[in-house]
Formats: structure tokens, sequence, C-alpha cells
């Protein structure tokens, strides 16, 4: 059974159109990635699922319901986390999260308890006193917590550093061994890539097709970011694609680039990657108008 | 659970209001015979050439002392008190209910929580209600212990009825920034909105022949004072057809606002 089930939604404010015929299926126990640009609807597409913005078209279930008419029932199974969380500043740690936990009638204590201890926060001081990586782990902590059986999170890994970020990548794990259904966005287009069981990549209101999706991740993973020592010239074998403001090169290689790099001589390079697809890239190969053929998919 | 974060948010700004409404009470009760004296002296407020200032000077220079005081309890407790101080805290109240959760972005977390928007509202509002009208009712109970420090009465039916139209006034004011709130993404605009149809309405009541059209005419002196004194039946304030009823008008324009603020949060998108 699918937990959600999307059927050309579409939805615009006023003359802009958010999303343009967006089809998914999401399967029980499914982790979703969702990854986009900024502006690409996916804050609305998950507003949209929980019932607090209204379709324009389309057929939308989310837990067998349709969250135009039974906003309130999918709220109370499901766990929302809005992208730009604000938390209640006057309040303290412990009391916000006794109140956004108490909406819900049941809650996993074990995932309390071990949320509590891993993000370390100082329960009796005010809200007001936390900086934004605390803030967001509070937020997380009030949207994990319910016993629910969908998380919606947009954007979960915000602000928080890459230890935190890896300590939320093993407790999303856990709830999806536990059944839960997740779906989340993010910018971060390697973590959600180890994390997610399937990637769907939103441009401008529509998924992007994972067959051109998969060709332009393809093609970017033959880039090769190479930042050499600065009296080094560039070595012959390789074209410049980009400079970036830093001074690394964003090199195509003419053969494997891991040999490549082998041949250069020694201390020439400071810094190299080869094989990771940076959603930036991905944003900038996907939004070339020459490759720009979009459409929705299920 | 809103309801008692709300409760806490106010509940400081509650005690405040409370105690200037006390502090103001007090004074001009105790001071009333020395007061009184001064009037019968003085001819000023009786020669006035403004109508209603010159009723007032009427009223509470009534060579009956007993009658006089009512007279200056409806002024002062209801006409200057309710007037200035319980508008003042409904708006500031109500001010921040919705455009403070825009504001800290703690909107979208609220309406995403398993709770409709009208129990939201709800929630938020009736602590507010009760936050602005329950200390009209106590500061002017105490008003008759005062009252009895200096020898005088005054009378308790009455004062009831006056605290139950100023409580009505106030909480349709309370109900008119609740909307203005769930409309506005700032604080300050609602603030803006609010103050501005507020100072109009005192500009109106100022000038002396569209008088009438204020607001403020539904709570000043010539509306306190019959009250007080008991020469507005019951049924004239509640009833509009056999009276003006003003108070029903009043509750009405209350739960007009309170509905248009339920259904601007109904449609309110993020």
């Amino acid at each position: 059974m699918n937990t959600i089930a999307i059927t050309g939604l579409q939805k615009a404010f006023g003359p802009r159109h958010v999303l343009r015929g967006i089809d998914l299926q999401v399967p029980r126990g499914e982790l979703l990635g969702l990854v986009g640009p900024n502006g690409a609807g996916k804050s609305t597409l998950l507003r949209t699922l929980v019932g607090l913005v209204t379709r324009d078209a389309g057929e939308v279930a989310v837990l067998g319901r349709d969250p135009n008419d039974h906003a309130l029932s999918i709220r109370r199974d499901s766990c929302y986390l809005p992208g730009e969380t604000g938390v209640y500043q006057q309040m303290t740690g412990k009391a916000f999260l006794d109140f956004a936990l108490g909406f819900y009638p049941r809650r996993q204590q074990g995932l309390y308890d071990r949320l509590l201890a891993g993000f370390e926060l100082p329960l009796a001081q005010k809200v007001r006193s936390y900086s934004a990586g605390m803030k967001q782990k509070l937020a997380l902590i009030a949207s994990l917590v319910p016993d629910v059986d969908l998380y919606l999170l947009d954007e979960p890994d915000r602000a928080l550093d890459a230890s935190v970020r890896f300590f939320l990548r093993s407790v999303l794990l856990d709830l999806k061994a536990q059944g839960k259904t997740i779906v989340l966005s993010s910018h971060h287009l390697s973590e959600v890539e180890t994390l997610a069981d399937r990637l769907e990549f939103l441009l401008d209101g529509a998924f992007v097709a994972q067959e051109r999706l998969a060709a332009a991740r393809t093609r970017l993973r033959s880039h090769t970011r190479v930042r050499l020592a600065a009296d080094v010239a560039l070595p012959s074998g390789a074209t410049v694609l980009a400079r970036e403001p830093d001074g690394t090169l964003v090199l195509l290689t003419d053969r494997d680039p891991l040999l490549w790099l082998r041949d250069l001589p020694p201390d020439a390079v400071q810094s190299a990657e080869v094989g990771i697809a940076r959603l930036e890239d991905l944003y900038q190969l996907l939004l070339d108008p020459t490759t720009n053929q979009r459409g929705g998919h299920s | 659970m809103i309801a008692k974060k709300t409760w806490r948010e106010i509940r400081v700004m509650v005690l405040v209001y409370m105690l200037i409404l006390e502090l103001l009470a007090i004074p001009v009760i105790l001071l009333w015979p020395d007061i009184y004296a001064d009037l019968q002296r003085s001819t000023l407020l009786r020669n006035m050439g403004i109508d209603w200032l010159k009723r007032i000077g009427e009223g509470v220079g009534n060579r009956d002392s007993d009658i006089a005081f009512i007279n200056w309890a409806a002024v002062m407790l209801f006409f200057r008190s309710t007037n200035l101080v319980g508008l003042a805290a409904a708006v500031l109240v109500g001010t921040g209910l919705f455009a403070r959760e825009r504001e800290s972005q703690t909107f979208e977390f609220l309406l995403a929580r398993p709770v409709s928007r009208g129990s939201i509202l709800w929630q938020k509002f009736w602590p507010c209600a009760l936050g602005v009208t329950v200390p009209i009712f106590l500061v002017n109970a105490s008003a008759i212990f005062w009252s009895h420090c200096i020898d005088y009465d005054l009378p308790r039916w009455e004062l009831f009825l006056a605290s139950l139209h100023a409580a009505v006034y106030v909480l349709c004011f309370l109900a008119f920034t609740t909307w203005i709130s769930v409309l506005s993404r700032v604080q300050a605009h609602v603030a803006f909105w609010v103050g501005g149809f507020t100072i109009v309405q005192i500009g109106i009541y100022l000038t002396q022949r569209i008088r009438q059209w204020s607001l403020f005419r539904l709570a000043d002196f010539e509306w306190y004072g019959p009250i007080m004194t008991g020469n507005t039946p019951r049924w004239e304030m509640f009833d509009p057809i056999r009276g003006h009823g003003f108070t029903t008008y009043l509750l009405l324009a209350t739960l007009l606002f309170y509905g248009l603020a339920w259904r601007a949060l109904h449609r309110a998108e993020l």
C-alpha cells in the first residue's frame, strides 16, 4: 500500500505555478529523498501533503486520506517539520518539547531519550539563548519523537554540523527500519543519496525524469575538481569546464581521472575530488536550457 | 495546550493591566470628598460650552453627593479607566496573537500540529478574553470596598451592569484586533491599523457635530452615567427592539469580528 499517492498535482500562487502536474507514489516504509533548488516547490509539496496548502488540481492521498478533506486526521498520524521552523523564544527547551509533543497521543520514549542524549541540549534554558543549530535540534526532537506512520521533513539537516548530521542519519535509518515512511528534502545531495531508498529531483515545480537525472549525474561523475599549487600550470590531458572563485578547477579529463591525477608531479595538487556529484553542479546542468526537458513521472 | 501557552504569554500583562486599573481607581475614590467640595465651589464644568463636558460637570456636581459620587464613578472607573486602559490592554494582548507567530516563524509549526485552525483561534482567544474582561469586574468590585472607606456606597447591581457593558466593549476591540492580527504578518502593522482606527474614533468623538458616529459614544459618561444611577433599564441595554440594545450590538460585533478572524485563519496560506 502506498503511504503517499499523488497524481497530476498542481498548485499556483497567483500567476506563479509552483507545482506543475506532480505524480508520485511512496510505498509504506520507504525513505524518499526530495532534492531541488530553492523555489523548486519542495516545501509547497510537503505542505500540500499535510493540508497546509490546498491544491488547485490533481489527486492526493496521504495514508489513504485526502489532505483537503482530512488534514487534521493526516496530521494526527504524521509529523511535519517545516523548512524554516521557528521555536518559541520565551519558552525553555523543556517547555517547548512538552508543548510540541503534547499534541500527539503517543511518543517514542526510547527515541526521545536517545535524541536528548545525542543532541545535548540545555533544556532548562530559554530557547532565545540557543544557537541556530540547537533550535533545529529542538525542532527535530519535536518532529521525530511522536509515534506516527509518516514523517515529512523539510531540510532537517539545516544548520547542523557534520557529526550531528551523521547522528541524524542513523536515527532516520532506525525509523525506516521500524517501517515508518519518511520523505525528506535536503540541499545535501550526497547525504540524501546515501540515506534515501529513492531520490526525486524537483525542478521548477516538476520532477526531473529519472533517466535525465541519471545521465546528468553520470556526466558529473566524470568531472574532476582540482586545486593546483600556486605555481603549477594545468598539465595536458584535461579541459577546464569552470573556474571557481577559490581557484578550484572543474576539469574533464581525457582518461580515467584517477590515472590522470596519479601522473601529476608530486605536490602539484592541493586538493582533488573525483566522482562526487555536487548539488549545485547538478542544478547548473539541469537548468541548462540546451538539456531542459521537464515532466512529471511516477 | 495552546490556551495554557497563551495564558503564560499574557499573564504578566494582565496582572499589570489590573494593577493599573486598581491604581487609577483608588485615588479617585478616596479623594472624592475633597474633589466634591472643590466641585461645589467651581462652576467651570457646568458652564462649559461643550455639551458633553457640561453634562459631566452637572452629573458630578449634583447637589446630592451620593448621586454625584455615582456619576463620578461612572466617569472615572468607566469613561476614563476602561476606555483608556481597557482598550489599550485589548489591543496589546490581541496584536501579537497571530502576527507574532508569523514574525517568529512559529505560525507554520503551530498550524502543522494536529489541531484545527478553529481550535487554535479559540484557545488563543478565550484566555485573552478573560484576561481583559475579568479585571474590569474585579477592580470595579474593589471600588465598593474603597467607597466604604469614605462612607459612600456604589450600587452593586448597576455597577455590575456597567462592568458588563465595559467588558463587552473591550471584548469587541479584542476581537477586532485578533482579526487584524490574523491578517497581518507583522505586529507593528496590527498596532498601526488598530491604533489608527482608535485615534480616528477619538477624533470623531471630540468633534461636536459628528460625535454620535464614534464608537466611544457607546462608552462615555452619557452611557455609563444612566446605567450607574439606575436610569437605564436592563432590557434597554440588551433589547434591540424595545430599547437601543447597544450592549447586544457590541456582542454581535464581537461575534462578527471573531467570525472574520476564523475565516481569515482558515484561508491563510503560508
